[in-house]
């Protein structure tokens, strides 16, 4: 680039968009009608193509900007530093990329006055990007919020009394992990004197014992698995993803949640690295937590019939798998949760995007209700149906060769209850999203009769745009997810290591950079796992749909042995905003008796 | 689950949470006993560097400027998100509404009308005094912004509702909001078209207890003033037109009439 050197590319992305948000709100109701949808959609381009850039040019050493020329001195940082590399980078312009294809589906969709929708989604988007970027606790606290509060809004944008109540649960339980963020700066600022993530490293290195670092950590990891909807944290997603408007669960699904892990992936390896205790905790505890997030999330969305709510469940069941990469603590495990994040973002997104093109062109989103209408949107159904088979881990795309690293580290590790764990996720959410298509595209699957037409909530989208426009976005989304698998997979080792070893001394200016430490990359050995979890999720899926057709005794011990064990777990997801803030304390707890 | 489970499985979790708790609490750092490394620096070269006497506006618009950035443009966002959750069932209304039928009108005591009245003007004027006086004495921006627009709710006070909703439009308050915010973030732009990191400081600093001290700041501080004085009084309308919807007890209250 000539006409701007990537040096003082790091604030642009950030800084542009917040700007032009201000400028819609202030100049909102003189602009022409389309003005907005356009105007967001370019700054979302812009801001992917830029942190495109950095990412290509921050692959060799970190991009370090420190913000108002406030360099550290004797290794004390004054200011606040964005420091870019290859992960976050990469992450930003994924996330820029899934805002301009959501901005694009939902063309025209929010034509209320003042523009106020794309001034929250440009508000969200930059939020999300400086959490990437940046290099400094407090200053990550504050994009967590940015992002924290424009979603709030955008989920009760319906303002139907399900959507409140369900922005309402999602309020409550995300402040009170941001809360518990800001509890963890508070002590590891007290205990280290320091913001910066290498000063803290320094800083924790230094302590290694130290009780308060331990419990700043458990304090902030919780905050971020809130926002990464693990169990026990995980009880606000399924509300607040069923409720709000299509265009916004794509981008709660497909980044909101998995950029909470990234974060704990930045500061267990950033922040935590010297601290014994915590890497205990992050291979133990985390492990068992992600571990259970996909189990959990597999089995609650097999049970659902709504179809936004099933989808919601599938993505707290692949966070767990993001979260189990992440808690191998090894460089397969953490390259491959990089890659398995876009992979899952861009189909999850796709996902959603066919959920809402139901929902604007049927008219509902009941699984049982709408069975056999898909049958005129049939190319949203081979989308379904495809990602379907992609979330159950079909073996190609991005998806696959992120699991595929996954699957080898805990194949080293001898994982044998996690992999088990990992499998019914994959087998399960993908079973569940092909019974949908099955059901809803295709009209197999019993007649029930009264169960189709009981009362379910008017839910409608608005049907004022054609339907090409909607799969465009939706396509390519899906497109993306296949392409370049192999070259992600080169990238993210890489980002990976870096992540891994991150030169705090040069940051902070404390001596010259070193060069990167980054092994010899190697294709991993296909492995059986995705062909079992693909066979078992068209089983399952075929089991669901078509049970009535076995033999008597077979379908009622079918129905016997799933019966109750299921029903206890759905009846914990009671949409009590109490009981999940009691959930919160135990997930607190575990963390004292890890 | 039953209110009873949930508290008993609180209390369990609260009874693992407290001796870890405890644990921790007795191995801080005696009160006022640790070395606060940041503070000491920025209280050392503070006055040197940026020429002001309010170290807390030289962290929150220099040092640290880009967390303030952030900030503002929260406020911007729980703002707009207010207003889009309570404007959305009930509309936006342009011109100036009339009484809501049914409701009384009360007659305000003179006493009240002169006291808001007074108290409005110098409200608001001592709102951008503090505002003004961010570089050199406790205060700045935020604080003045809150100020003002607790002012002009006073005008609701000494005018009536059909006195505020004249004064009050929400294109200019949107206006006021979203330019304020947005001329922090130019302010960064304009370091950068400079040659210079975002929000390096490219004006003159002026003489240190200088009303007009602290240069690029200044300016952020002005941008701070407007989008949150914009801001409250959005929030301010958007609540009090909340109580215009006509409720249910108001028939009945008609017919008692």
């Amino acid at each position: 680039m000539t006409v701007l050197p990537v040096g003082v590319m790091p604030p642009l992305p950030v800084a542009g968009p917040l700007a032009v948000a201000g400028l819609l709100l202030a100049t909102g109701t003189r602009l022409p009608r389309r003005m907005p949808d356009v105007v967001a959609i370019l700054v979302a381009l812009a801001a992917c193509v830029l942190c495109a850039l950095m990412a290509m040019g921050s692959a060799h050493a970190p991009l370090v900007y420190w913000f108002g020329g406030w360099e550290p001195r004797h290794g004390l940082a004054i200011g606040i530093g964005f420091v870019v590399s290859p992960a976050g980078a990469w992450l930003g312009a994924f996330i820029a990329l899934l805002f301009a294809a959501t901005l694009l589906f939902a063309w025209g969709y929010f034509d209320a006055v003042h523009a106020h929708f794309h001034v929250l989604m440009l508000l969200f988007m930059a939020g999300m990007i400086g959490f990437c970027l940046t290099h400094d606790l407090f200053n990550l606290f504050v994009w967590f919020e940015l992002m924290s509060v424009s979603a709030f809004a955008l989920t009760g944008y319906a303002l139907r009394t399900d959507a409140l109540e369900g922005a309402l649960n999602f309020t409550v339980v995300n402040t009170i992990g941001s809360y518990l963020i800001l509890g963890g700066i508070g002590l590891i600022y007290l205990e280290v004197g320091a913001l910066d993530f290498s000063a803290l490293g320094r800083g924790v290195a230094a302590h290694p014992g130290d009780p308060a670092v331990a419990a700043a950590f458990a304090l902030l990891a919780s905050g971020l698995l809130t926002k990464g909807a693990q169990v026990p944290f995980h009880f606000w997603l399924s509300d607040a993803h069923a409720v709000a408007p299509s265009p916004v669960s794509v981008i709660f699904s497909g980044a909101m949640v998995s950029i909470g892990l990234y974060g704990v992936a930045v500061l267990d390896w950033t922040v935590f690295a010297g601290s014994a205790v915590v890497q205990h905790l992050v291979h133990t505890l985390l492990l068992g937590m992600g571990a259970a997030s996909a189990a959990v999330g597999g089995v609650m969305a097999l049970m659902q019939r709504h179809v936004k709510r099933l989808l919601a469940f599938s993505t707290i069941s692949h966070a767990g798998i993001l979260l189990v990469g992440l808690a191998l603590s090894d460089g397969n495990g953490l390259s491959g949760m990089l890659v398995y994040l876009l992979g899952h973002g861009l189909v999850k997104g796709a996902l959603f995007m066919v959920a809402g093109i139901m929902l604007a062109s049927l008219g509902g989103i009941d699984e049982l209700g709408l069975r056999g209408q898909g049958r005129r949107i049939w190319p949203a159904g081979l989308v379904m149906g495809f990602g379907g088979l992609l979330l159950a881990g079909m073996p190609v795309g991005l998806m696959d060769t992120g699991l595929e690293r996954i699957e080898l580290a805990m194949r080293d590790q001898h994982q044998i209850v996690v992999r088990v764990a990992v499998l019914t996720g994959m087998v399960c959410t993908g079973a569940a999203v092909l019974r949908v298509a099955g059901r809803v595209f295709v009209g197999w699957g019993p007649v029930s009769g009264e169960e189709e037409c009981s009362p379910t909530d008017e839910e409608r989208e608005k049907a004022d745009r054609p339907l090409w426009l909607m799969m465009l976005p939706t396509v390519v989304l899906v497109a993306l997810s296949l392409c370049g698998s192999h070259d992600a997979d080169r990238i993210a080792w890489r980002a990976a290591a870096l992540l891994m070893h991150p030169d705090g001394e040069a940051i902070l200016g404390l001596a010259t950079a070193r060069p990167a430490v980054v092994a010899p990359w190697a294709a991993v050995p296909g492995s059986w796992l995705p062909w079992v979890a693909t066979g078992l999720a068209v089983a399952l899926s075929g089991l669901e749909l078509f049970w009535h057709r076995l033999p008597r005794s077979l379908a009622r011990g079918y129905d016997r042995a799933s019966g109750p064990a299921l029903g206890a777990l759905g009846a914990l997801h009671s949409g009590l905003v109490g009981d999940y803030v009691a959930w919160i304390a135990v997930g607190l707890a575990l963390f004292v008796l890890a | 689950m039953s209110p009873r489970v949930r508290v008993l499985l609180f209390a369990l979790a609260v009874l693992c949470l407290a001796p870890a708790f405890a644990h921790v609490a007795l191995h801080l750092p005696r009160f006022g006993a640790h070395p606060l490394p940041y503070g000491d620096a920025i209280n050392a070269a503070g006055t040197r560097e940026r020429h002001v006497t309010n170290m807390v506006s030289a962290v929150n618009f220099d040092y640290r400027g880009f967390d303030t950035l952030g900030e503002e443009f929260m406020l911007l966002g729980a703002v707009t998100g207010t207003a889009t959750l309570l404007r959305g069932t009930r509309g936006e209304r342009k011109e100036v509404p009339q009484q809501v039928p049914g409701r009384p009108v009360r007659a305000r005591s003179d006493a009240v009308v002169l006291v808001a009245r007074l108290m409005g003007t110098t409200t608001v004027l001592f709102g951008v005094y503090v505002a003004l006086h961010a570089m050199t004495t406790p205060g700045g921006g935020f604080q003045g912004g809150v100020i003002v627009s607790s002012g002009l709710l006073l005008v609701f006070l000494a005018e009536g509702y059909r006195g505020w909703r004249r004064a009050m439009r929400s294109e200019i308050l949107d206006a006021c909001e979203g330019s304020g915010a947005t001329l922090y973030a130019l302010c960064g732009f304009a370091s950068m078209l400079a040659g210079l990191p975002f929000l390096q400081n490219i004006l003159p600093l002026g003489k240190v207890k200088d009303l007009f001290a602290g240069g690029l700041m200044l300016v952020e501080n002005a941008g701070v003033a407007f989008a949150v004085a914009g801001g409250f009084a959005v929030l301010f309308l958007e609540f009090l037109e909340e109580t215009r919807v006509e409720a249910d007890g108001d028939d009945e209250e008609e017919k008692e009439a």
